[in-house]
Protein backbone atom coordinates (compact mmCIF):
# COMPACT_ATOMS: atom_id res chain seq x y z
CA UNK A 1 0.00 0.00 0.00
CA UNK A 2 1.32 3.38 -0.99
CA UNK A 3 2.12 5.97 1.65
CA UNK A 4 1.57 9.38 0.06
CA UNK A 5 4.15 12.08 0.74
CA UNK A 6 5.14 15.55 -0.34
CA UNK A 7 8.74 16.59 -0.64
CA UNK A 8 10.02 20.02 -1.60
CA UNK A 9 13.57 20.05 -2.87
CA UNK A 10 14.77 23.42 -1.61
CA UNK A 11 17.79 23.32 -3.91
CA UNK A 12 15.38 23.56 -6.82
CA UNK A 13 12.44 25.67 -5.68
CA UNK A 14 12.51 29.06 -7.43
CA UNK A 15 9.55 30.61 -5.61
CA UNK A 16 7.41 30.90 -8.71
CA UNK A 17 4.20 30.12 -6.74
CA UNK A 18 2.86 27.97 -9.58
CA UNK A 19 1.96 25.27 -7.04
CA UNK A 20 -0.04 27.80 -5.01
CA UNK A 21 -1.94 28.96 -8.06
CA UNK A 22 -2.49 25.47 -9.41
CA UNK A 23 -3.94 24.37 -6.08
CA UNK A 24 -6.23 27.37 -5.76
CA UNK A 25 -7.56 26.85 -9.25
CA UNK A 26 -7.89 23.09 -9.18
CA UNK A 27 -9.68 22.99 -5.83
CA UNK A 28 -11.58 26.26 -6.09
CA UNK A 29 -10.72 26.92 -2.46
CA UNK A 30 -12.68 29.51 -0.46
CA UNK A 31 -11.70 33.15 -0.68
CA UNK A 32 -8.90 34.01 1.71
CA UNK A 33 -7.73 30.42 1.99
CA UNK A 34 -4.44 29.18 0.56
CA UNK A 35 -3.87 25.50 1.02
CA UNK A 36 -0.29 25.83 -0.11
CA UNK A 37 2.22 28.62 0.26
CA UNK A 38 5.85 29.26 -0.60
CA UNK A 39 8.06 30.66 2.14
CA UNK A 40 11.47 32.13 1.41
CA UNK A 41 14.08 32.32 4.13
CA UNK A 42 16.98 34.77 3.89
CA UNK A 43 15.23 36.47 1.01
CA UNK A 44 17.69 38.55 -1.00
CA UNK A 45 20.85 37.40 0.73
CA UNK A 46 23.27 34.59 -0.07
CA UNK A 47 21.88 31.27 1.09
CA UNK A 48 18.33 32.23 0.20
CA UNK A 49 16.08 29.19 -0.03
CA UNK A 50 12.40 28.80 -0.82
CA UNK A 51 10.12 25.99 0.17
CA UNK A 52 6.59 25.16 -0.82
CA UNK A 53 4.59 23.94 2.15
CA UNK A 54 1.09 22.60 2.73
CA UNK A 55 -0.41 19.86 4.86
CA UNK A 56 2.23 17.13 5.18
CA UNK A 57 -0.30 14.43 6.10
CA UNK A 58 1.40 13.52 9.36
CA UNK A 59 1.39 9.94 10.62
CA UNK A 60 0.56 11.02 14.17
CA UNK A 61 -1.25 14.17 13.15
CA UNK A 62 -1.43 16.89 15.84
CA UNK A 63 -4.54 18.37 14.18
CA UNK A 64 -6.41 15.08 14.52
CA UNK A 65 -5.24 14.70 18.11
CA UNK A 66 -6.57 18.06 19.33
CA UNK A 67 -9.81 18.30 17.33
CA UNK A 68 -12.62 18.56 19.91
CA UNK A 69 -15.11 16.87 17.57
CA UNK A 70 -12.66 14.26 16.24
CA UNK A 71 -13.47 14.99 12.60
CA UNK A 72 -10.20 13.83 11.00
CA UNK A 73 -9.54 10.48 9.40
CA UNK A 74 -6.68 8.77 7.58
CA UNK A 75 -7.10 7.18 4.18
CA UNK A 76 -5.39 3.91 3.27
CA UNK A 77 -2.80 6.00 1.43
CA UNK A 78 -1.87 7.84 4.62
CA UNK A 79 -3.65 11.03 3.57
CA UNK A 80 -5.15 13.07 6.44
CA UNK A 81 -8.66 14.28 5.61
CA UNK A 82 -11.44 15.88 7.62
CA UNK A 83 -15.20 16.14 7.61
CA UNK A 84 -16.44 19.70 7.17
CA UNK A 85 -19.94 18.74 8.27
CA UNK A 86 -18.55 17.88 11.69
CA UNK A 87 -15.92 20.64 12.03
CA UNK A 88 -16.98 23.48 14.36
CA UNK A 89 -14.25 25.90 13.27
CA UNK A 90 -12.56 26.20 16.67
CA UNK A 91 -9.10 26.71 15.21
CA UNK A 92 -7.34 24.21 17.48
CA UNK A 93 -5.95 22.28 14.50
CA UNK A 94 -4.32 25.53 13.37
CA UNK A 95 -2.76 26.04 16.82
CA UNK A 96 -1.29 22.54 16.77
CA UNK A 97 -0.28 21.96 13.14
CA UNK A 98 3.50 22.20 12.64
CA UNK A 99 3.09 23.59 9.12
CA UNK A 100 0.27 26.11 9.41
CA UNK A 101 -1.80 24.01 7.05
CA UNK A 102 -5.34 24.48 8.42
CA UNK A 103 -6.93 27.65 7.06
CA UNK A 104 -10.25 29.38 7.70
CA UNK A 105 -12.53 31.41 5.45
CA UNK A 106 -13.50 33.92 8.18
CA UNK A 107 -11.42 36.24 10.30
CA UNK A 108 -12.46 34.76 13.64
CA UNK A 109 -14.35 37.58 15.41
CA UNK A 110 -16.16 35.90 18.35
CA UNK A 111 -14.17 32.82 17.42
CA UNK A 112 -16.22 32.25 14.28
CA UNK A 113 -13.83 31.12 11.61
CA UNK A 114 -16.07 29.00 9.43
CA UNK A 115 -15.21 25.44 8.45
CA UNK A 116 -11.55 24.58 8.40
CA UNK A 117 -10.02 24.02 4.97
CA UNK A 118 -6.70 22.41 4.19
CA UNK A 119 -4.77 20.50 1.59
CA UNK A 120 -6.40 17.14 0.85
CA UNK A 121 -3.53 15.76 -1.23
CA UNK A 122 -6.12 16.20 -3.99
CA UNK A 123 -8.10 13.40 -2.37
CA UNK A 124 -11.42 15.12 -1.62
CA UNK A 125 -13.41 14.31 1.48
CA UNK A 126 -15.83 11.82 2.98
CA UNK A 127 -18.51 12.34 0.32
CA UNK A 128 -18.78 10.08 -2.70
CA UNK A 129 -15.70 10.39 -4.92
CA UNK A 130 -15.95 13.28 -7.39
CA UNK A 131 -19.55 14.04 -6.50
CA UNK A 132 -20.61 17.70 -6.78
CA UNK A 133 -20.95 17.84 -2.96
CA UNK A 134 -17.42 16.62 -2.51
CA UNK A 135 -16.11 19.08 -5.04
CA UNK A 136 -17.93 22.00 -3.46
CA UNK A 137 -16.51 21.30 -0.02
CA UNK A 138 -13.07 19.88 -0.67
CA UNK A 139 -12.19 20.46 -4.31
CA UNK A 140 -10.79 17.85 -6.65
CA UNK A 141 -10.37 14.20 -5.93
CA UNK A 142 -7.55 13.45 -8.32
CA UNK A 143 -6.36 10.40 -6.38
CA UNK A 144 -9.69 8.72 -7.13
CA UNK A 145 -8.97 9.34 -10.82
CA UNK A 146 -5.53 7.79 -10.51
CA UNK A 147 -3.75 11.15 -10.67
CA UNK A 148 -1.38 12.82 -8.22
CA UNK A 149 -1.72 16.32 -6.70
CA UNK A 150 -1.75 19.09 -9.28
CA UNK A 151 0.71 21.33 -7.40
CA UNK A 152 3.53 18.86 -7.89
CA UNK A 153 2.47 18.11 -11.44
CA UNK A 154 2.65 21.85 -12.23
CA UNK A 155 6.04 22.41 -10.64
CA UNK A 156 8.35 23.52 -13.45
CA UNK A 157 11.60 22.66 -11.72
CA UNK A 158 10.20 19.48 -10.19
CA UNK A 159 11.20 20.81 -6.81
CA UNK A 160 7.85 19.75 -5.41
CA UNK A 161 7.34 16.01 -5.50
CA UNK A 162 4.16 14.20 -4.52
CA UNK A 163 3.38 10.53 -4.57
CA UNK A 164 4.22 7.25 -2.93
CA UNK A 165 6.88 7.86 -0.31
CA UNK A 166 9.21 5.19 -1.67
CA UNK A 167 9.21 6.62 -5.18
CA UNK A 168 9.64 10.17 -3.94
CA UNK A 169 12.53 9.04 -1.76
CA UNK A 170 14.18 7.25 -4.69
CA UNK A 171 14.01 10.34 -6.90
CA UNK A 172 15.39 12.57 -4.17
CA UNK A 173 18.14 10.11 -3.26
CA UNK A 174 19.26 10.00 -6.88
CA UNK A 175 19.43 13.80 -7.01
CA UNK A 176 21.42 14.00 -3.82
CA UNK A 177 23.91 11.39 -4.96
CA UNK A 178 24.34 13.32 -8.16
CA UNK A 179 24.80 16.80 -6.79
CA UNK A 180 26.16 16.17 -3.32
CA UNK A 181 24.20 16.55 -0.18
CA UNK A 182 23.46 19.38 2.15
CA UNK A 183 23.31 22.32 -0.19
CA UNK A 184 27.01 22.91 -0.65
CA UNK A 185 26.42 22.49 -4.33
CA UNK A 186 23.56 24.69 -5.44
CA UNK A 187 22.59 26.42 -8.62
CA UNK A 188 21.58 25.58 -12.14
CA UNK A 189 24.70 23.77 -13.15
CA UNK A 190 24.65 21.49 -10.16
CA UNK A 191 20.96 20.78 -10.27
CA UNK A 192 20.69 20.07 -13.99
CA UNK A 193 24.16 19.82 -15.48
CA UNK A 194 27.20 17.77 -14.72
CA UNK A 195 29.17 20.49 -12.99
CA UNK A 196 30.26 20.53 -9.43
CA UNK A 197 29.70 16.95 -8.44
CA UNK A 198 30.51 16.96 -4.73
CA UNK A 199 32.76 19.98 -5.15
CA UNK A 200 31.53 22.92 -3.22
CA UNK A 201 34.50 25.10 -4.13
CA UNK A 202 33.94 24.61 -7.84
CA UNK A 203 30.75 26.64 -7.91
CA UNK A 204 32.33 29.76 -6.54
CA UNK A 205 31.43 32.74 -8.61
CA UNK A 206 27.92 31.60 -9.40
CA UNK A 207 25.36 34.18 -8.45
CA UNK A 208 23.51 31.77 -6.23
CA UNK A 209 26.42 29.66 -5.06
CA UNK A 210 26.77 28.42 -1.52
CA UNK A 211 28.45 30.76 0.95
CA UNK B 1 67.81 -18.36 42.30
CA UNK B 2 67.71 -14.58 42.67
CA UNK B 3 68.52 -14.18 39.00
CA UNK B 4 65.55 -16.31 38.10
CA UNK B 5 63.29 -14.24 40.36
CA UNK B 6 64.46 -10.96 38.79
CA UNK B 7 63.72 -12.12 35.25
CA UNK B 8 60.29 -13.24 36.34
CA UNK B 9 59.57 -9.76 37.77
CA UNK B 10 60.79 -8.17 34.54
CA UNK B 11 58.54 -10.48 32.59
CA UNK B 12 55.54 -9.48 34.66
CA UNK B 13 56.33 -5.82 34.18
CA UNK B 14 56.46 -6.26 30.44
CA UNK B 15 53.08 -8.00 30.40
CA UNK B 16 51.44 -5.27 32.46
CA UNK B 17 53.03 -2.54 30.36
CA UNK B 18 51.94 -4.01 27.03
CA UNK B 19 48.40 -4.55 28.30
CA UNK B 20 48.23 -0.96 29.48
CA UNK B 21 49.50 0.45 26.22
CA UNK B 22 47.05 -1.76 24.34
CA UNK B 23 44.18 -0.30 26.32
CA UNK B 24 45.40 3.27 25.90
CA UNK B 25 45.91 2.84 22.16
CA UNK B 26 42.46 1.34 21.59
CA UNK B 27 41.03 4.38 23.31
CA UNK B 28 43.17 7.00 21.63
CA UNK B 29 43.63 5.73 18.07
CA UNK B 30 39.98 6.11 16.95
CA UNK B 31 40.08 9.73 18.10
CA UNK B 32 42.87 10.71 15.78
CA UNK B 33 40.66 11.38 12.72
CA UNK B 34 38.44 13.57 14.87
CA UNK B 35 41.45 15.48 16.12
CA UNK B 36 42.62 15.99 12.54
CA UNK B 37 39.17 17.12 11.49
CA UNK B 38 39.06 19.52 14.43
CA UNK B 39 42.48 21.01 13.85
CA UNK B 40 43.06 20.64 10.15
CA UNK B 41 41.80 22.64 7.19
CA UNK B 42 39.35 19.92 6.18
CA UNK B 43 35.69 19.83 5.21
CA UNK B 44 34.69 19.86 8.85
CA UNK B 45 35.48 23.56 8.99
CA UNK B 46 33.36 24.68 6.08
CA UNK B 47 30.03 26.03 7.22
CA UNK B 48 27.39 23.88 5.62
CA UNK B 49 24.63 26.12 4.23
CA UNK B 50 22.21 23.21 4.07
CA UNK B 51 22.61 22.53 7.75
CA UNK B 52 22.23 26.23 8.55
CA UNK B 53 19.08 26.36 6.46
CA UNK B 54 17.39 23.47 8.21
CA UNK B 55 18.44 24.85 11.58
CA UNK B 56 16.65 28.05 10.59
CA UNK B 57 13.60 26.17 9.35
CA UNK B 58 13.31 24.37 12.69
CA UNK B 59 14.13 27.65 14.47
CA UNK B 60 16.77 25.92 16.57
CA UNK B 61 18.90 28.94 17.41
CA UNK B 62 16.65 31.87 16.66
CA UNK B 63 13.13 32.78 15.63
CA UNK B 64 13.12 32.81 11.84
CA UNK B 65 10.39 34.22 9.70
CA UNK B 66 10.59 34.32 5.96
CA UNK B 67 8.72 36.09 3.23
CA UNK B 68 5.73 34.79 1.36
CA UNK B 69 3.15 35.96 -1.13
CA UNK B 70 0.35 34.45 0.93
CA UNK B 71 -1.30 36.93 3.28
CA UNK B 72 -2.52 35.74 6.64
CA UNK B 73 -1.57 35.07 10.24
CA UNK B 74 1.81 33.35 10.61
CA UNK B 75 2.01 32.48 6.91
CA UNK B 76 5.66 33.56 6.90
CA UNK B 77 6.59 30.93 9.49
CA UNK B 78 7.62 27.54 8.09
CA UNK B 79 7.50 25.48 11.28
CA UNK B 80 5.19 26.20 14.19
CA UNK B 81 7.64 25.03 16.84
CA UNK B 82 5.25 25.37 19.79
CA UNK B 83 2.35 23.54 18.15
CA UNK B 84 3.38 20.10 19.35
CA UNK B 85 4.04 21.42 22.87
CA UNK B 86 0.56 22.89 22.94
CA UNK B 87 -0.90 19.60 21.73
CA UNK B 88 0.97 17.74 24.47
CA UNK B 89 -0.34 20.22 27.02
CA UNK B 90 -3.96 19.97 25.96
CA UNK B 91 -4.13 16.24 25.32
CA UNK B 92 -1.51 14.95 27.75
CA UNK B 93 -1.92 17.26 30.71
CA UNK B 94 -4.96 19.52 30.60
CA UNK B 95 -7.51 16.84 29.75
CA UNK B 96 -6.34 14.02 32.05
CA UNK B 97 -5.19 16.10 35.03
CA UNK B 98 -8.17 18.41 34.73
CA UNK B 99 -10.46 15.38 34.90
CA UNK B 100 -8.58 14.01 37.90
CA UNK B 101 -8.67 17.31 39.79
CA UNK B 102 -12.37 17.85 39.13
CA UNK B 103 -13.19 14.22 39.91
CA UNK B 104 -11.22 14.21 43.17
CA UNK B 105 -13.04 17.35 44.30
CA UNK B 106 -16.43 15.82 43.58
CA UNK B 107 -15.32 12.67 45.40
CA UNK B 108 -14.21 14.64 48.46
CA UNK B 109 -17.55 16.43 48.59
CA UNK B 110 -19.52 13.19 48.26
CA UNK B 111 -17.51 11.57 51.04
CA UNK B 112 -17.87 14.69 53.17
CA UNK B 113 -21.61 14.65 52.70
CA UNK B 114 -21.82 10.98 53.60
CA UNK B 115 -19.70 11.45 56.73
CA UNK B 116 -20.82 14.84 57.97
CA UNK B 117 -24.22 15.18 56.37
CA UNK B 118 -26.01 18.46 56.07
CA UNK B 119 -24.90 21.07 58.58
CA UNK B 120 -28.10 21.91 60.41
CA UNK B 121 -29.20 25.08 62.11
CA UNK B 122 -28.44 23.76 65.58
CA UNK B 123 -30.96 25.81 67.47
CA UNK B 124 -33.61 25.19 64.84
CA UNK B 125 -35.28 27.94 62.93
CA UNK B 126 -36.25 30.96 64.98
CA UNK B 127 -38.74 32.22 62.47
CA UNK B 128 -37.09 35.62 62.73
CA UNK B 129 -35.81 36.73 59.34
CA UNK B 130 -32.68 38.83 58.93
CA UNK B 131 -31.84 40.70 55.76
CA UNK B 132 -28.56 39.56 54.28
CA UNK B 133 -28.40 40.69 50.65
CA UNK B 134 -29.88 43.59 48.71
CA UNK B 135 -31.74 42.98 45.51
CA UNK B 136 -28.77 44.43 43.59
CA UNK B 137 -26.48 41.91 45.25
CA UNK B 138 -28.85 39.08 44.42
CA UNK B 139 -29.33 40.13 40.79
CA UNK B 140 -25.63 40.46 40.13
CA UNK B 141 -25.00 37.14 41.84
CA UNK B 142 -27.43 35.34 39.59
CA UNK B 143 -26.23 36.93 36.37
CA UNK B 144 -22.71 36.00 37.36
CA UNK B 145 -23.73 32.49 38.39
CA UNK B 146 -25.70 31.72 35.25
CA UNK B 147 -23.04 33.03 32.87
CA UNK B 148 -20.35 31.24 34.84
CA UNK B 149 -22.13 27.90 34.76
CA UNK B 150 -22.90 28.25 31.04
CA UNK B 151 -19.27 29.11 30.30
CA UNK B 152 -17.91 26.34 32.49
CA UNK B 153 -20.25 23.75 31.00
CA UNK B 154 -19.66 24.76 27.41
CA UNK B 155 -15.91 24.94 28.02
CA UNK B 156 -15.84 21.48 29.60
CA UNK B 157 -17.90 20.13 26.70
CA UNK B 158 -15.21 21.37 24.31
CA UNK B 159 -12.54 19.52 26.25
CA UNK B 160 -14.32 16.33 27.28
CA UNK B 161 -17.13 15.94 24.75
CA UNK B 162 -14.87 13.97 22.45
CA UNK B 163 -14.67 11.16 24.99
CA UNK B 164 -17.93 11.53 26.87
CA UNK B 165 -20.47 12.79 24.36
CA UNK B 166 -19.42 11.39 20.96
CA UNK B 167 -20.17 7.82 22.11
CA UNK B 168 -23.61 9.02 23.26
CA UNK B 169 -24.61 11.46 20.53
CA UNK B 170 -22.64 10.26 17.55
CA UNK B 171 -20.38 12.46 15.41
CA UNK B 172 -23.09 14.65 13.89
CA UNK B 173 -25.01 14.96 17.15
CA UNK B 174 -21.98 16.00 19.09
CA UNK B 175 -20.95 18.39 16.33
CA UNK B 176 -24.24 20.23 16.87
CA UNK B 177 -23.71 20.23 20.64
CA UNK B 178 -20.16 21.47 20.26
CA UNK B 179 -21.23 24.21 17.86
CA UNK B 180 -23.83 25.37 20.39
CA UNK B 181 -21.25 25.21 23.17
CA UNK B 182 -18.83 27.25 21.15
CA UNK B 183 -21.43 29.90 20.33
CA UNK B 184 -22.60 30.09 23.95
CA UNK B 185 -19.01 30.25 25.15
CA UNK B 186 -17.76 32.82 22.70
CA UNK B 187 -20.72 35.22 23.03
CA UNK B 188 -21.56 34.47 26.67
CA UNK B 189 -18.01 35.42 27.50
CA UNK B 190 -18.87 39.06 26.79
CA UNK B 191 -21.66 39.03 29.36
CA UNK B 192 -19.28 37.49 31.87
CA UNK B 193 -16.69 40.13 31.03
CA UNK B 194 -19.25 42.84 31.73
CA UNK B 195 -20.54 41.42 35.01
CA UNK B 196 -17.22 40.49 36.66
CA UNK B 197 -16.11 44.09 37.31
CA UNK B 198 -19.57 44.96 38.67
CA UNK B 199 -19.45 42.00 41.03
CA UNK B 200 -15.91 42.84 42.01
CA UNK B 201 -16.84 46.28 43.33
CA UNK B 202 -20.21 45.28 44.69
CA UNK B 203 -18.86 42.56 46.98
CA UNK B 204 -15.42 44.04 47.60
CA UNK B 205 -16.11 45.74 50.92
CA UNK B 206 -17.48 42.62 52.61
CA UNK B 207 -14.70 40.46 51.21
CA UNK B 208 -11.65 42.28 52.48
CA UNK B 209 -9.78 40.01 54.84
CA UNK B 210 -9.81 40.90 58.52
CA UNK B 211 -6.70 39.10 59.70
CA UNK B 212 -7.67 38.83 63.36
CA UNK B 213 -10.89 36.99 62.63
CA UNK B 214 -10.07 35.30 59.37
CA UNK B 215 -6.72 33.77 60.32
CA UNK B 216 -8.40 32.00 63.20
CA UNK B 217 -11.18 30.85 60.86
CA UNK B 218 -8.67 29.37 58.44
CA UNK B 219 -6.66 27.71 61.23
CA UNK B 220 -9.78 25.90 62.39
CA UNK B 221 -10.85 25.23 58.79
CA UNK B 222 -14.11 26.96 59.52
CA UNK B 223 -15.10 24.16 61.87
CA UNK B 224 -15.94 21.98 58.87
CA UNK B 225 -13.48 19.31 59.93
CA UNK B 226 -14.71 19.17 63.51
CA UNK B 227 -14.34 21.39 66.51
CA UNK B 228 -16.29 24.50 67.26
CA UNK B 229 -17.25 26.82 64.41
CA UNK B 230 -14.97 29.86 64.58
CA UNK B 231 -16.27 33.42 64.64
CA UNK B 232 -17.04 35.05 61.33
CA UNK B 233 -18.11 38.41 60.00
CA UNK B 234 -20.89 38.90 57.48
CA UNK B 235 -18.73 36.98 55.03
CA UNK B 236 -16.53 34.28 56.52
CA UNK B 237 -12.92 33.70 55.53
CA UNK B 238 -13.77 30.81 53.24
CA UNK B 239 -16.34 32.88 51.39
CA UNK B 240 -13.85 35.71 51.10
CA UNK B 241 -11.32 33.30 49.63
CA UNK B 242 -13.93 32.17 47.10
CA UNK B 243 -14.63 35.83 46.24
CA UNK B 244 -10.95 36.41 45.47
CA UNK B 245 -10.53 33.17 43.53
CA UNK B 246 -13.63 33.85 41.46
CA UNK B 247 -12.89 37.52 40.84
CA UNK B 248 -9.16 37.34 40.14
CA UNK B 249 -9.71 34.10 38.24
CA UNK B 250 -12.56 35.82 36.44
CA UNK B 251 -10.37 38.68 35.32
CA UNK B 252 -7.74 36.27 34.02
CA UNK B 253 -10.41 34.22 32.24
CA UNK B 254 -11.85 37.36 30.68
CA UNK B 255 -8.47 38.65 29.53
CA UNK B 256 -7.26 35.34 28.11
CA UNK B 257 -10.70 34.56 26.74
CA UNK B 258 -10.84 37.81 24.81
CA UNK B 259 -7.44 37.07 23.28
CA UNK B 260 -8.89 33.77 22.04
CA UNK B 261 -12.20 35.29 21.05
CA UNK B 262 -10.93 38.01 18.73
CA UNK B 263 -7.93 36.75 16.79
CA UNK B 264 -8.92 39.25 14.10
CA UNK B 265 -8.29 42.40 16.11
CA UNK B 266 -4.55 42.29 16.64
CA UNK B 267 -3.98 39.44 14.20
CA UNK B 268 -2.36 37.67 17.13
CA UNK B 269 -0.45 34.60 16.02
CA UNK B 270 -0.49 31.06 17.26
CA UNK B 271 1.92 31.62 20.13
CA UNK B 272 -0.45 34.15 21.65
CA UNK B 273 -3.42 31.89 21.14
CA UNK B 274 -1.63 28.86 22.58
CA UNK B 275 -0.43 30.84 25.59
CA UNK B 276 -3.86 32.36 26.20
CA UNK B 277 -5.45 28.93 25.93
CA UNK B 278 -3.03 27.42 28.46
CA UNK B 279 -3.65 30.20 30.98
CA UNK B 280 -7.39 30.21 30.28
CA UNK B 281 -7.88 26.51 30.82
CA UNK B 282 -5.63 26.09 33.87
CA UNK B 283 -7.40 28.97 35.60
CA UNK B 284 -10.79 27.69 34.44
CA UNK B 285 -10.21 24.25 35.97
CA UNK B 286 -8.95 25.89 39.17
CA UNK B 287 -11.96 28.18 39.49
CA UNK B 288 -14.39 25.36 38.69
CA UNK B 289 -12.86 23.24 41.49
CA UNK B 290 -13.49 26.04 44.01
CA UNK B 291 -16.91 26.57 42.47
CA UNK B 292 -17.83 22.96 43.33
CA UNK B 293 -17.12 23.68 47.00
CA UNK B 294 -19.14 26.90 46.84
CA UNK B 295 -22.03 25.11 45.16
CA UNK B 296 -21.97 22.30 47.70
CA UNK B 297 -21.94 24.54 50.77
CA UNK B 298 -24.58 26.87 49.39
CA UNK B 299 -27.04 24.10 48.57
CA UNK B 300 -26.96 20.69 50.23
CA UNK B 301 -24.02 21.40 52.53
CA UNK B 302 -25.47 23.97 54.91
CA UNK B 303 -29.09 24.23 55.92
CA UNK B 304 -30.58 27.67 55.48
CA UNK B 305 -27.78 29.08 53.31
CA UNK B 306 -29.40 29.06 49.87
CA UNK B 307 -32.34 31.25 50.87
CA UNK B 308 -29.95 34.13 51.58
CA UNK B 309 -29.34 34.58 47.89
CA UNK B 310 -32.80 33.60 46.65
CA UNK B 311 -34.84 35.68 49.10
CA UNK B 312 -32.22 38.02 50.49
CA UNK B 313 -33.02 36.91 54.02
CA UNK B 314 -31.75 34.29 56.42
CA UNK B 315 -33.00 32.91 59.66
CA UNK B 316 -31.66 34.73 62.72
CA UNK B 317 -30.39 31.50 64.25
CA UNK B 318 -28.51 30.70 61.05
CA UNK B 319 -26.88 34.11 61.24
CA UNK B 320 -26.02 33.62 64.92
CA UNK B 321 -24.46 30.22 64.22
CA UNK B 322 -22.43 30.98 61.09
CA UNK B 323 -21.82 34.71 61.16
CA UNK B 324 -21.85 35.60 64.85
CA UNK B 325 -19.93 38.87 64.55
CA UNK B 326 -22.20 40.10 61.80
CA UNK B 327 -25.26 39.15 63.84
CA UNK B 328 -23.87 40.99 66.85
CA UNK B 329 -23.30 44.07 64.70
CA UNK B 330 -26.87 43.89 63.53
CA UNK B 331 -28.05 43.67 67.11
CA UNK B 332 -26.04 46.68 68.16
CA UNK B 333 -27.08 48.51 65.03
CA UNK B 334 -23.66 49.04 63.55
CA UNK B 335 -24.84 47.62 60.30
CA UNK B 336 -21.65 45.84 59.35
CA UNK B 337 -19.95 49.14 58.63
CA UNK B 338 -22.44 49.69 55.87
CA UNK B 339 -23.01 53.04 54.27
CA UNK B 340 -26.66 53.01 55.13
CA UNK B 341 -26.48 52.80 58.85
CA UNK B 342 -29.99 52.75 59.99
CA UNK B 343 -31.20 51.49 63.30
CA UNK B 344 -31.62 47.77 63.25
CA UNK B 345 -34.83 45.86 63.51
CA UNK B 346 -36.64 48.55 61.60
CA UNK B 347 -38.68 45.75 60.15
CA UNK B 348 -40.30 45.16 56.81
CA UNK B 349 -39.06 46.96 53.77
CA UNK B 350 -35.66 48.43 53.64
CA UNK B 351 -33.80 50.91 51.50
CA UNK B 352 -31.47 48.64 49.57
CA UNK B 353 -28.06 50.23 49.97
CA UNK B 354 -25.04 48.08 49.33
CA UNK B 355 -24.61 45.57 52.15
CA UNK B 356 -27.67 46.94 53.84
CA UNK B 357 -27.83 45.87 57.41
CA UNK B 358 -31.03 44.47 58.65
CA UNK B 359 -34.56 43.77 57.91
CA UNK B 360 -36.94 41.63 59.81
CA UNK B 361 -40.13 40.36 58.42
C1 LIG C 1 -15.00 36.58 29.26
C2 LIG C 1 -15.06 35.34 29.52
C3 LIG C 1 -14.61 34.25 28.60
C4 LIG C 1 -14.26 34.28 27.28
C5 LIG C 1 -14.25 35.48 26.35
C6 LIG C 1 -13.89 32.95 26.91
C7 LIG C 1 -13.46 32.56 25.66
C8 LIG C 1 -13.01 31.31 25.32
C9 LIG C 1 -12.62 30.93 24.02
C10 LIG C 1 -12.61 31.80 22.79
C11 LIG C 1 -12.27 29.62 24.07
C12 LIG C 1 -11.81 28.77 22.90
C13 LIG C 1 -12.92 27.85 22.52
C14 LIG C 1 -13.46 28.06 21.15
O1 LIG C 1 -13.06 28.99 20.45
O2 LIG C 1 -14.35 27.28 20.79
C15 LIG C 1 -12.46 29.18 25.41
C16 LIG C 1 -12.23 27.90 25.85
C17 LIG C 1 -12.51 27.46 27.14
N1 LIG C 1 -12.97 28.24 28.18
FE1 LIG C 1 -13.49 30.18 28.10
N2 LIG C 1 -14.02 32.14 27.98
C18 LIG C 1 -14.47 32.90 29.04
C19 LIG C 1 -14.77 32.48 30.31
C20 LIG C 1 -14.62 31.19 30.74
C21 LIG C 1 -15.02 30.72 32.03
C22 LIG C 1 -15.67 31.57 33.11
C23 LIG C 1 -14.71 29.40 32.07
C24 LIG C 1 -14.88 28.41 33.15
C25 LIG C 1 -15.08 28.64 34.35
C26 LIG C 1 -14.10 29.04 30.83
C27 LIG C 1 -13.63 27.80 30.52
C28 LIG C 1 -13.14 27.43 29.28
C29 LIG C 1 -12.74 26.09 28.95
C30 LIG C 1 -12.76 24.88 29.88
C31 LIG C 1 -12.37 26.11 27.59
C32 LIG C 1 -12.02 24.88 26.76
C33 LIG C 1 -10.69 24.84 26.17
C34 LIG C 1 -10.46 23.59 25.35
O3 LIG C 1 -11.38 23.07 24.68
O4 LIG C 1 -9.33 23.10 25.40
N3 LIG C 1 -14.07 30.16 30.03
N4 LIG C 1 -12.90 30.23 26.17
S1 LIG D 1 -2.98 19.67 8.96
FE1 LIG D 1 -0.95 19.90 9.86
S2 LIG D 1 -0.95 18.50 11.63
FE2 LIG D 1 -2.67 17.91 10.31
S3 LIG D 1 -1.83 16.29 8.99
FE3 LIG D 1 -1.62 18.24 7.88
S4 LIG D 1 0.44 18.94 8.40
FE4 LIG D 1 -0.07 17.36 9.91
S1 LIG E 1 -11.32 23.82 13.37
FE1 LIG E 1 -12.57 22.04 12.84
S2 LIG E 1 -11.10 20.49 12.19
FE2 LIG E 1 -9.95 22.06 13.28
S3 LIG E 1 -9.83 21.26 15.39
FE3 LIG E 1 -11.61 22.65 15.29
S4 LIG E 1 -13.34 21.31 14.82
FE4 LIG E 1 -11.48 20.14 14.37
Amino acid sequence: MARMKFLCDVERCIECNACVTACKNENEVPWGVNRRRVVTINDGSPGERSMSVACMHCSDAPCAAVCPVDCFYYTDDGVVLHDKDICIGCGYCFYACPFGAPQFPQDGAFGSRGKMDKCTFCAGGPEEDNSPEEHAKYGSNRLAEGKLPLCAEMCATKALLAGDGDTVADIYRERVTWRGSSGIGWGWGVAYGKAGLREGKAIEGKATGGE
Amino acid sequence: MSNNKQSRIRHHRMVVFSLLSLVVLTLVLPLIPYAIAELGETAGNVANPGTEYWRDVRQRDRIVTGTTQVRGVDTDVLINVTGEEWRQFRMGQLAPYGAIVLGVMVGILVVYYLVRGKIRIEAGRSGERVRRYTSAEMTVHWILAITFVLLALSGLILIYGRWVLIPLLGDAGFSATATASKVIHNYGGLLFAAIVPVAFFLYLKDSLFNLKVDAKWFLRAGGYLGGEEPSAEKVNAGQKAWYWVAMLGGFVLVASGLVLDFPNIFQQGREWLQGAHVIHTIVAIGVIVFFFVHLYLATIGVEGALESITSGHVDANWAKQHHDLWYKELQTGQGGGSASEEPSMSGGSHAGGVASPIAKD
